[in-house]
């Protein structure tokens, strides 16, 4: 029975002792020299021309990172490669497949905290965050490796005398894996693991600005025990590397994790048949959100201020799942914003690396650069609630909401991925569902209620891939809270649910007839 | 069973008391308790009948209490009577037929708003029985009241949970505030003379518990140094105004992951030279977690150091949501799993607790007549008088007990929460939870009338340490 890897109970001293000892740790090192980070191609690491300073949000001044990155030349040779090595591995048994993927995962158990210190330096993730990436990325692992074992053996589709009809799957090829540097870990590993245990071989194009924490996921994929012509590690330009996997003839299926914008693209450059390609190209993408919180007028305020603080600022709002607009019924509203804005100006900004931390900070100057804009826009459009003063030093930008904001606005339509969350309110709760359905995107939403008819309602009537009841809309768990939605949230169905597998997979079905001259097995 | 005792040190043999003994005694209690009932028990009131449903249909139990919850945010009759619908339709008439007439109805019809008055008295009438006031003005009486009946007090602030540090120095305000209330009355009242003379718990007749983490709104273990320094600055202003007011006061404890911070807080102000004279100040200790041994331990040291100090020794609260939260996480839980554990964990701490009399005022926090009778005879036996230790419970709770014990000369003391009704319902509920808990003393001792042997029946470790 699948069990999700138990995030660090961080009451336990000795737990905060071991997360402070890691950081220490790399802080030292980093005094020296950032750390290194190559491509992997057939098991190389390889040294390229172009290589990639990332530095520590946190501080802008000092780099983590430091990463050769690879070229369309280093692309067309991990593909080349990965091709000699499809046959070997597709016939590897499944459940050879998913013992290796648990060796991974118990290797990022025994380093817990070493790859939370990086991914809290290179993403800028606090504590919290960076040890629920790595449980997850652990996670994933296990689940899938599970799901193989479900699926792997071939079965009968019926029981007929003188027939034999086996249904079973067989892996697509090979799979480009394209992740994000929100869950630098977890979703790179999530991708990379479904198309490792069900067989394919995989090239993982990591986001430029986490290359680092990728890196450290692919060594220990091979030290598992991937074969070296089964994965190819290739960081560099999405606009380079990444265009030139989506559109190579070699490449079966993408798997990415991203923005809109990005994943349309790739839907649009997949769907290109090119001279020789031997298949159909799958594209599984999860795209943004536009996520809501309704606080109904009966809700329990305390926990609905805390639920949207940390749905709308965790992680500096960076999560696809994050809340980023907020539906007051009624009578609530005024009381609900009045006690909002006293509580957002008190939530503790700062570096990553300092475990009190809520709001961290963005990914980059560009990304900083673009919410500021966006808030100074919002500002000049809408009624600031509350506009924070950014923490100084790195990548920060202020906790913002803004209040009365009508649903044609900017801050209700787009996804910022930044801190800004823009509120409204809502005549009554169905006009609250309304509110709350009227977007492009469908991937998470949360509601605060204590009707039972309200919320039943909202399990109904609220459409979006993941619904929580009082609690915020962040935090889902492998297997437990299987994760992702619809609309322009993305095509393909939830990450660490039991659909996720097959469609890494081709089913095929083999009928054989069991007659002969009227004799047949019983 | 029995084997943590082997982790623990074992009290030496010559100290044990005597099973018997605290059998006899607790009979004594009991039949000075009679057939006399706490208002909660009470049948002929509503609330009475809703306790009563509560422990026969846990369906029941489940939706009244939701509802209960909910209520004080209501803000007219027809929400109140939608929700009464919601929550009691389903479940409400096969119960009691006449409920029918209160559910399904026109929420703004007349019978709604009926319907809608009489379920706030109701369930204001339930919170009463708990809370003594909306504000420290409004409590004097019952106060005073509790002091005429030779029943020594301490005042609880209730308070919502602090989202804003606005919110946070609200309720340190409304601390000084009741201080100052107090500081201002009690110098007029004949109740002041001590209950018991010579008791050093009882030198002033004020006294305040403090829940530290509402006085912070980001104490979280993950910003413990600033967690600490701002929990003890705020102590600090409460043990100032508590000294000007010639007052003691009580740390409560709250969850394991806030206790760490409470403790230290406590330790660094009482610490300081400006409270070296601030006397007894007090802490709670809660026996149902594994480590209260260790805890115990740490704060005699602090007292062997400092100067004595008063310990509430309690069994814990938090116990559903402590255990749910490891349960979700898969942590280890810090609880011990089995009510009974606690229990003799508790006895195990009540003697450690009085062996070091001379640096500890304990102060036995619970309303089971066992554990308290054992913590009497235990005292008698170390030949300690009645000025060494008192017992502590819930006003509202266990009135028949608390004179039970203070007809036999215990000081007994009234822990009394003030507060208005919204912040105020959490507390009724877990009130409410308590008392119709399958593993209730009171629901044992005053509704399903269990054989009183076996409530005086030793308790004995389910589980290891």
């Amino acid at each position: 029975m699948f069990k999700n890897q138990a995030l660090t109970d961080f009451t336990i001293e000795k737990n905060r002792a071991a997360m402070r000892r890691a950081l220490d740790d790399l802080e030292r090192s980093l005094r020296t020299a950032p750390l290194k980070a190559f491509p992997i191609v057939e098991g190389q690491e390889l040294t390229t021309a172009v290589s990639f300073r990332r530095e520590d949000p946190s501080t802008e001044s000092r780099a983590v990172a430091l990463t050769s990155f690879a070229g369309v030349a280093e692309v067309e040779r991990a593909l080349v490669g990965l091709s000699r090595g499809a046959a070997a591995w597709r016939s590897t048994a499944f459940s050879r497949r998913a013992e290796i993927v648990r060796r991974a995962a118990a290797l990022m158990r025994e380093r817990h905290f070493e790859l939370c210190a990086v991914i809290n330096m290179e993403a800028g993730k606090p504590w919290r965050e960076a040890d629920a990436d790595v449980a997850e990325a652990i996670d994933f692992c296990e689940f899938y490796a599970d799901e193989m074992l479900r699926l792997g053996p071939p079965f009968k589709t019926m029981e007929i005398a003188g027939e034999e009809n086996h249904y079973f799957y067989q892996p697509r090829g090979i799979c480009a894996v394209i992740s994000p540097w929100n869950f630098p870990l977890a979703i790179a590993c999530g991708m990379a693991a479904a198309a490792l245990v069900t067989g394919n071989c995989v090239v993982l194009k990591p986001a430029e600005q986490t290359s680092l924490t990728a890196y450290y996921l692919a060594k220990i994929f091979l030290d598992a025990g991937i074969p070296s012509n089964a994965f190819a590690f290739l960081p560099g330009w999405g606009e380079e590397v990444g265009q030139a996997l989506v559109e190579s003839p070699l490449v079966d299926m993408i798997c990415f994790t991203g923005s809109k914008a990005v994943g349309l693209q790739i839907i649009r450059s997949a769907a290109q048949v090119r001279a020789d390609q031997q298949s159909v190209k799958k594209v599984v993408a999860e795209l943004g959100g536009k996520n809501a919180i309704i606080v109904d007028d009966d809700a329990d305020l305390d926990e609905a201020i805390k639920g949207v603080l940390y749905s709308a600022f965790g992680f500096a709002g960076q999560k696809c799942s994050a809340c980023s607009r907020l539906i007051v019924v009624g009578s609530a509203y005024e009381p609900f914003l009045a006690r909002l804005k006293e509580a957002a100006a008190d939530i503790i900004s700062g570096p990553a690396s300092d475990p009190a931390t809520l709001l961290g900070p963005v990914i980059d100057r560009e990304s900083r650069d673009r919410i500021l804009q966006t808030i100074a826009r919002a500002q000049a459009r809408h009624t600031a609630l509350f506009v924070g003063t950014p923490h100084g030093g790195g990548y920060f930008v202020p906790a913002a909401i803004f209040r009365d904001v009508a649903p044609d606005a900017e801050i209700w339509r787009e996804e910022i991925f930044g801190p800004v969350l823009a509120a409204c309110q809502a005549e009554n709760f169905e006009q609250a569902l309304k509110l709350a359905n009227d977007s492009q995107y469908a991937l998470t939403g949360a509601v605060f209620s204590r009707s039972p008819a309200h919320i039943e309602a909202a399990r109904n009537g609220f459409r979006v891939g993941n619904l929580y009841i009082n609690r915020g809309c962040t935090g889902a768990l492998v297997g437990r809270q299987p994760f992702g939605g619809f609309k322009m949230s993305g095509v393909g169905s939830k990450a660490g649910g039991v659909d996720y597998l097959v469609q890494f997979m081709e089913p095929r079905t083999v009928t054989e007839n069991t007659m002969r001259r009227g004799f047949a097995p019983e | 069973m029995g084997a943590p005792a082997k982790k623990l040190e074992p009290t030496p043999p010559s100290a044990i008391t005597p099973h018997s003994n605290i059998t006899d005694f607790g009979r004594r209690i009991f039949r000075l308790i009679g057939e006399k009932q706490p208002s909660t028990f009470n049948k002929n009131y509503w609330s009475g009948r809703i306790m009563e449903w509560s422990m026969r249909r846990p369906d029941f139990k489940l939706n009244m209490f939701r509802l209960v919850d909910v209520l004080p945010t209501l803000r007219d009759s027809a929400s109140i009577a939608r929700h009464v619908s919601e929550y009691l339709a389903p479940i409400g008439s096969d119960l009691y037929r006449p409920l029918g007439w209160a559910l399904d109805i026109n929420p703004h019809s007349l019978r709604a708003k009926i319907m809608a008055f009489i379920v706030q008295r109701v369930v204001g009438q339930m919170a009463s029985q708990f809370i003594a006031g909306s504000s420290p003005q409004e409590a004097l009486k019952p106060l005073r009241a509790s002091r005429r009946r030779g029943q020594a007090f301490t005042v609880d602030l209730l308070g919502e949970y602090s989202v804003s540090e606005v919110e946070a120095l609200r309720y340190l305000e409304r601390y000084l505030e009741a201080l100052e209330v107090l500081r201002l009355a009690t110098p007029e009242w004949d109740e002041r003379a001590p209950l018991i003379p010579g008791h050093p718990g009882d030198l002033s007749p004020v006294c305040v518990s403090v829940k530290l983490s509402a006085l912070y709104s980001q104490c979280h273990i993950l910003n413990f140094e600033r967690s600490v320094a701002v929990l003890s600055e705020r102590l600090a202003a409460i043990a100032r105004k508590a000294q000007q007011a010639a007052a003691t006061l009580y740390v409560d404890a709250e969850d394991s992951g806030t206790n760490p911070m409470i403790y230290e807080a406590f330790c660094r102000v009482f610490s300081s030279p400006e409270f070296a004279a601030f006397p007894y100040p007090g802490i709670v200790v809660q026996a149902y977690a594994k480590e209260a041994r260790q805890v115990i331990d740490k704060l005699l040291r602090f007292a062997a150091a400092r100067g004595p100090i008063a310990i509430r020794l309690v069994k814990g609260a938090y116990w559903d949501h402590e255990t749910i939260l490891s349960t979700q996480n898969d942590w280890p839980s810090p609880l011990f799993s089995f009510k009974q554990s606690s229990d003799a964990n508790y006895e195990l701490l009540t003697q450690l607790l009085l062996d070091n009399h001379a640096i500890v005022l304990p102060a036995f926090g619970s309303h089971n007549v066992r554990s308290l009778s054992h913590a009497c005879c235990y005292a008698e036996r170390l030949g300690l008088d009645r000025t060494k230790f008192e017992l502590q419970m819930l006003y509202g709770m266990a009135d028949p007990i608390a004179a039970a014990f203070q007809s036999l000369g215990y000081l007994v003391r009234l822990y009394v929460p003030l507060g208005e009704i919204l912040p105020g319902m959490g507390y009724l509920v877990r009130r409410l939870l308590e008392n119709t808990s399958n593993e209730s003393f009171l629901r044992h001792t005053f509704f399903d009338s269990a054989e009183i042997d076996n409530l005086l029946s030793a308790p004995q470790f389910q589980e290891n340490l």
